[in-house]
């Protein structure tokens, strides 16, 4: 991975893994997210992501829908999950 | 244990001191870290680096790490992207000495375990190739002869990272093949693969869809995309192809 680019490039949920963390105690990567557009799942990791300085928008891979917006503000951390209908984390053992 | 999400402590900020510099490519270099906090990883996890300036001003990337969990040291590879806030600091002015902040590991998507068994098919294209080099030395430190491919896209012989060190592992016999394609400029005799990833590629270099791969693509997003969507039309199953992304850097 080297997503060093100012420019708005998709890459994938793998980025967003860290800031992700800094609100779930575990890794969300490989969580499934339901899209709430058309119900396709796809685990966060393989989520194509359109990021910048402020934060991360994933998007459905299927349809499109934005599923997750983390917006990092000098007030905070701002997470909308709008457009996720689910989110399933496997248990370790699982 | 399986790929799935692993509790783990909360991220925290961790010092990084560079204790040496490798040249990898002419745009490529290796970070050998000194991070004494550092919990331990898998093979396929990144760090997120942090660098400061004097006025407070920060940015912050995410990096492959190159290095086994058995490595003494931890070590990220980085390419050097002309208008990168980060990467001309990392594989350009960093030396010995430099300290600064990094966290992890992160990721339990992209990740490859020994007992995750295989065969392992690998998909590389440019800096694309540092995850799967870590899950390379995994497979080599732990003496696993679990059936293992690698298909490595570069621009030309002088980008291809860890060159004598994949030609390394791939002779010593324990099941490793490694493939490169060159898509822009071959050396006079090459007569290997000579153009970009595609379905026949794909097909003829990596294993049966019924031998049930795992499968790690990393790269840039065009290549990755392609050669995602081509595994699929070839029959591998979606949940043993992992992906992963990065901007396009051209390979």
């Amino acid at each position: 991975m080297n997503m060093d680019r100012q420019r708005e490039v998709p890459l994938d949920g793998n980025a967003a893994g860290g800031r992700l963390r800094e609100l779930f105690a575990l890794d969300m990567t490989a969580a499934e997210i339901i899209c709430d557009g058309c119900g396709a799942v796809a685990e966060i990791g393989a989520v194509r992501v359109f990021g910048g300085a402020m934060g991360a928008i994933l998007r459905c891979a299927h349809c499109d829908t934005v599923v997750l917006r983390l917006t990092h503000t000098p007030a905070g951390l701002w997470l909308d999950m709008r457009g996720t209908r689910r989110l399933f984390v496997a248990s370790p053992a699982s | 244990m399986p790929a799935t999400s692993v509790a783990a402590p909360r991220l925290h900020w961790m010092t990084a001191t560079v204790r040496d510099v490798i040249d990898e490519t002419p745009r490529v270099r290796s970070l050998v870290l000194g991070v004494p906090e550092w919990p331990g990883h898998r093979a396929g996890q990144h760090v997120d680096v942090r660098l400061t300036a004097e006025d407070g001003y920060q940015a912050q990337r995410s990096y492959s790490i190159a290095s086994a969990p058995q490595a003494a040291q931890l070590t990220l590879t980085v390419e050097r992207i002309a208008e990168g806030e980060v990467s001309p600091y990392l594989a350009g002015e960093a030396r010995a000495g430099d300290r600064f902040e990094l966290r992890g590991p992160i990721g339990g998507y992209f990740v490859w375990t020994p007992e995750l068994g295989g065969p392992l098919f690998l998909v590389a294209g440019g800096s694309g190739i540092v995850p799967l080099m870590a899950m390379l030395r995994q497979r080599a430190a732990a003496n696993s002869t679990v059936p293992a491919t690698l298909l490595y896209s570069s621009r030309s012989v002088d980008d291809i990272i860890y060159r004598a060190e994949l030609e390394r592992l791939a002779g010593q016999g324990d099941g490793l093949q490694v493939v490169h394609t060159l898509t822009r400029e071959r050396p006079a005799g090459w007569n290997g693969l000579a153009r970009r990833i595609d379905r026949a590629m794909l097909e003829s270099v990596g294993f049966a869809a019924a031998a049930r791969p795992r499968i790690f693509v990393c790269g840039p997003t065009p290549l990755v995309e392609a050669a995602a969507r081509s595994l699929r039309d070839i029959g591998h199953e979606l949940h043993l192809i992992k992906t992963e992304r990065f901007g396009p850097t051209g390979t």
